[in-house]
């Protein structure tokens, strides 16, 4: 069962040096490289901060460092589960024929995406200290978040990128439910805005979880809910324990549908 | 000499899931209703296969296509798991396996061939020491740094062949090879086999030019349907495939 973990670690330097390709391909052409990933979330935090604020007159004090608390973190999820969704299809070329493990090419989008959170990060950090957020020692709690997010990104990205192998739909409605997730998810608003019996929707979505978590550590400077942490880890451990199962019962099978 | 390659009552199966790839939404829904096709199919690409090579000698591999060749040499590359048995490959194995020369198009030659060099095992540093002998051994000049999308198949083939023979492996792995590329790099190849047999490595072939198998093994292993249908001494071996193919080649006649 830990096998395609063991494998990873066998081909450690593979990962590493793909990572880094995957992360210099993104940016190769463009004049602020690697800054875009700082630039990314600043424009998406102007234009969402004049329509929420400005023109809907939200009532969210230091709406800017609010919004990025749950955009910058919903958008590692969002670009790696795509990448990472349609990374058989795309690696086609490798699959069955060489001897790293296909594993190797869901877990790179993966960690490439989670180095650009890494890299936006201390933007929203700056961001805290800026408009005097007493950022205490939850800060320490952050990496916790981290794992846990990493964990249920990855295991929904390899659960995905195995149906796509057999299902290209997966790719097409990807789009749609993410931009569906964007909306579903309390980043633009507080869960507390929303009628009593869609409550539900936020309790039984993990991303939900763990935006709050980011929240209550970097907006409120408090200490997450670990109650709602800990389903965020346990529905996260059970989706990997799941996606595990079925890419094992299937990756042989990937070259005949490619 | 000790065995340096061991397969031990090897068998592999494969999965043909009972996905219905290609159909469309009418006929999820009658697959659902009638409940069929539910059974996902198996395929024994090979089955209880046993032999052993001596260290620095020299395996042919011989067979119809559809045998088990490739998968084989697949399982013996590391590339597969047995389903049940075991293998054992003495030192460092480099395949190379013309239906699995994963190169992306995209990379250029010297970025393919580092990637190759990395999933071999080599560290970062390892790999870079090793590229300038590579790409000298391969011969494709200028082309190192386009990508291979712009190389011929035997460009390919040369890339992936100055691979195998640069990473000092004790047991290398040649499938269908001999096939691909100009008479001069064929040559330069067969010099080459011949360098590393002399230097005591392990070479295992798939071939299915018998005369090879005749002239260069020290065995022969004739899979038929997944299982070993002789195993020995190479001219027996191949003696008794021939008879075997061209009575098939007879009855066509017919």
């Amino acid at each position: 069962m830990l096998e395609p973990a063991r494998s990873l670690y066998k081909y450690r330097w593979l990962v590493y040096e793909l990572v880094l390709r995957n992360l210099r391909l993104r940016y190769r052409g463009s004049i602020f490289g690697v800054f875009w990933t700082l630039l990314n979330p600043l424009l998406f935090m102007a234009v969402y901060t004049f329509v929420f604020s400005v023109i809907l007159k939200g009532a969210i004090p230091k709406f800017p460092l609010f919004l990025l608390c749950g955009l910058v973190p919903f958008t590692f999820f969002s670009t790696a589960v795509q990448q990472g969704s349609s990374a058989i299809v795309d690696g086609r070329v490798y699959v069955g024929k060489t001897l790293f493990p296909t594993i190797v090419l869901i877990v790179v989008p993966v960690l490439a995406n989670a180095v650009n959170f890494a890299i936006a990060l201390p933007l929203v950090l700056i961001l805290a200290l800026v408009l005097h957020v007493h950022l205490g020692a939850s800060l320490l709690l952050l990496p916790v978040v981290l794992v846990v997010q990493l964990v249920l990104t990855q295991a929904i990205a390899t659960l995905l990128a195995v149906v796509n192998v057999f299902y290209r739909d997966v790719q097409e409605l990807l789009g749609y439910v993410m931009s569906a997730l964007l909306f579903l998810t309390p980043i633009f608003y507080l869960p507390t805005s929303a009628p009593a019996r869609y409550q539900a929707v936020f309790q039984l979505n993990p991303l939900a979880a763990l935006v709050d978590s980011y929240q209550r550590i970097l907006y409120a400077g408090t200490v997450p809910d670990f109650g709602r942490l800990g389903f965020a880890f346990g529905a996260a451990v059970l989706l990997a324990l799941v996606a595990n199962a079925v890419f094992i019962r299937y990756r042989e099978a990937f070259a005949q549908y490619l | 000499m000790s065995d340096a390659i061991v397969v031990n009552d090897v068998s592999k199966r494969f999965l043909l899931p009972s996905i219905p790839v290609g159909a469309t939404v009418k006929d999820l829904a009658l697959r659902a209703i009638r409940r069929d096709g539910k059974r996902d199919a198996y395929v024994d690409a090979v089955r209880n296969v046993t032999f052993a090579v001596e260290g620095g000698s020299t395996l042919g591999i011989i067979g119809r296509n559809g045998s088990g060749k490739t998968t084989l040499m697949r399982l013996m590359a590391g590339i597969l798991q047995p389903d049940s048995g075991s293998i054992v490959c003495e030192g460092r194995v480099a395949p190379l396996l013309t239906l699995a020369t994963g190169f992306h198009p995209d990379l250029t030659g010297r970025e393919g061939a580092r990637i190759e060099l990395l999933s071999l095992g080599f560290s970062r540093k390892e790999a870079t020491a090793l590229i300038p002998r590579v790409i000298g051994y391969s011969e494709i000049g200028d082309f190192a740094d386009a990508p291979i999308r712009s190389y011929s198949m035997g460009m390919m083939m040369r890339l992936a062949f100055a691979i195998a023979v640069s990473v000092d492996a004790a047991t290398l792995l040649f499938d269908e090879i001999l096939a691909v590329g100009d008479v001069a790099f064929a040559h330069k190849c067969l010099r080459t086999i011949e360098d590393l047999r002399n230097h005591g490595k392990t070479i295992v072939i798939v071939t299915h030019d018998t005369e090879k198998v005749r002239a260069w093994c020290d065995l022969a292993v004739w899979l038929d349907d997944g299982r070993v249908a002789g195993v020995g001494d190479p001219s027996a071996v191949v003696g008794a495939y021939d008879n075997l193919v061209s009575g098939l080649i007879a009855r066509e006649g017919d």
